[in-house]
């Protein structure tokens, strides 16, 4: 079994692309136990939740295996998991979004309790016991600073010190220019040292 | 070092100072100005933190649901479809084949194309032709089966038997018996059996 995974470990991420594409399972395989983790970190921390990280992270694999076809082997294949794994997040993020938007509550609501409960929420959505549990299951101060932080920061953030990504990759995922990335970067970086700055007083 | 001396550390700069690739220049002012030393230590700080996040994993079997949803292409398809791209683009000879088959393929497509576009009507008559003379032939047969039925000898038989109501009830009671009985037993003979039956090497 070791000899097996030595065996793949000695390819780069094209041969195996390359081995899946010509209907090797094991090949589809070694692609997720690549990037499971690091795919499903990403979205863990995007979306703070771990079923639905998890439904996203497997949307990722299975969307991208499937189209294991249409992949260009003069990208890094890195870059195009982390691609389809960040829209999905993204898109995620901006439905819920708009799912919580209702200006003064619903117009079923009787009491005013009811009106408020179903109000117009903007901002940091409030945390349920769920989401408190797996607040603490990320980790402390930090954790909390990045899930306040704006979606496209969060990404750019993960993607460069928590995956350890380079600039010019971090603006191929993302689809943006290099010198955004790197003011988002930066700004991130603010916002969290301002954020725990806060914390720590 | 493209900006005048004594001005602070950009935030490219203080990236640099992080991956320890900062120009020597500006190690010099670090290293004289507290103001930005404490702001790269700051980042530093930041980035420590962030850099010692756990490493999150899903839950195990989470290949298999993956595995489960993709739908892995067959070797034996790929690889005879390889073999015969292989074999057409194997010499100048098989290529032009190849080429002279195609182009044959859809040369004839689109004279039958243009043929067809130019002549409707006769297409249309011919349609119309084909139509009525199909009907003809399947009225013609229609009424020989028939013909033939009526000069069968049982066929008085059975023309009596249908006449008659109680023999009609008799015969058609009959059939059904035959016809339940026989579900009876076939379904005697499929059902599964009852009794426990124990499972080799398990």
């Amino acid at each position: 079994m070791s000899s097996v995974r030595q065996e793949w470990g000695s390819l780069t991420d094209q041969e195996v692309v390359l081995l899946a594409r010509s209907g090797q399972e094991t090949a589809y395989r070694e692609l997720i136990r690549r990037y499971e983790r690091p795919v499903f970190a990403l979205l863990f921390r995007m979306v703070r939740d771990r079923e639905l990280a998890e439904d996203l992270a497997q949307e990722t694999f299975v969307k991208a295996l499937n189209a294991i076809e249409s992949y260009r082997p003069e990208f890094k294949f890195s870059s195009w998991i982390f691609k389809i794994g960040n829209n999905a997040a993204i898109d995620h993020l901006r439905r819920r979004e708009l799912d919580t938007l209702s200006l003064d509550g619903s117009p079923h609501a009787e009491t005013p309790e009811a009106m408020q409960a179903t109000a117009l929420q903007i901002g940091a959505r409030q945390e349920s016991p769920l989401d408190t549990v797996e607040a603490k299951e990320l980790g402390g101060a930090i954790e909390a600073a990045i899930g306040a932080l704006r979606p496209e920061y969060r990404s750019c953030i993960l993607l460069r010190h928590v995956e350890g990504r380079p600039y010019e990759e971090i603006a191929e995922i993302l689809n943006l220019p290099l010198g955004t990335v790197k003011t988002y970067i930066h700004r991130a970086r603010n916002e969290l040292r301002e954020a725990l700055a806060h914390l720590k007083e | 070092m493209t900006r005048p001396p004594g001005t602070h550390l950009s935030p490219d700069e203080i990236d640099s100072w992080l991956s320890g690739t900062l120009a020597r220049e500006w190690q010099q002012h670090l290293d004289q100005c507290q103001s930005c030393l404490e702001r790269a230590r700051a980042e530093r700080d930041i980035v420590d933190q962030i850099s010692a996040l756990p490493r999150l994993g899903p839950a195990a079997g989470f290949a298999d649901h993956v595995m489960a949803a993709v739908a892995v292409p067959d070797p034996f398809a790929i690889r005879s479809l390889q073999a015969t791209r292989r074999r057409l683009f194997a010499t100048r000879r098989s290529l032009a084949v190849a080429a002279s088959l195609t182009l044959l393929l859809l040369g004839s497509m689109a004279g039958s194309v243009a043929w067809s576009l130019a002549h409707q009507e006769t297409i249309a008559s011919l349609g119309n032709w084909l139509l009525s003379e199909s009907g003809q032939f399947a009225w013609l047969s229609l009424r020989g089966l028939a013909s033939n039925l009526i000069e069968q000898p049982w066929y008085s038989s059975i023309r009596s038997l249908l006449e008659n109501p109680i023999r009609l009830a008799v015969g058609s009671a009959l059939a059904s018996a035959v016809y339940f009985g026989g579900v009876l037993v076939l379904r005697r003979l499929l059902a599964l059996p009852t009794q426990q039956v124990a499972h080799a090497g398990i």
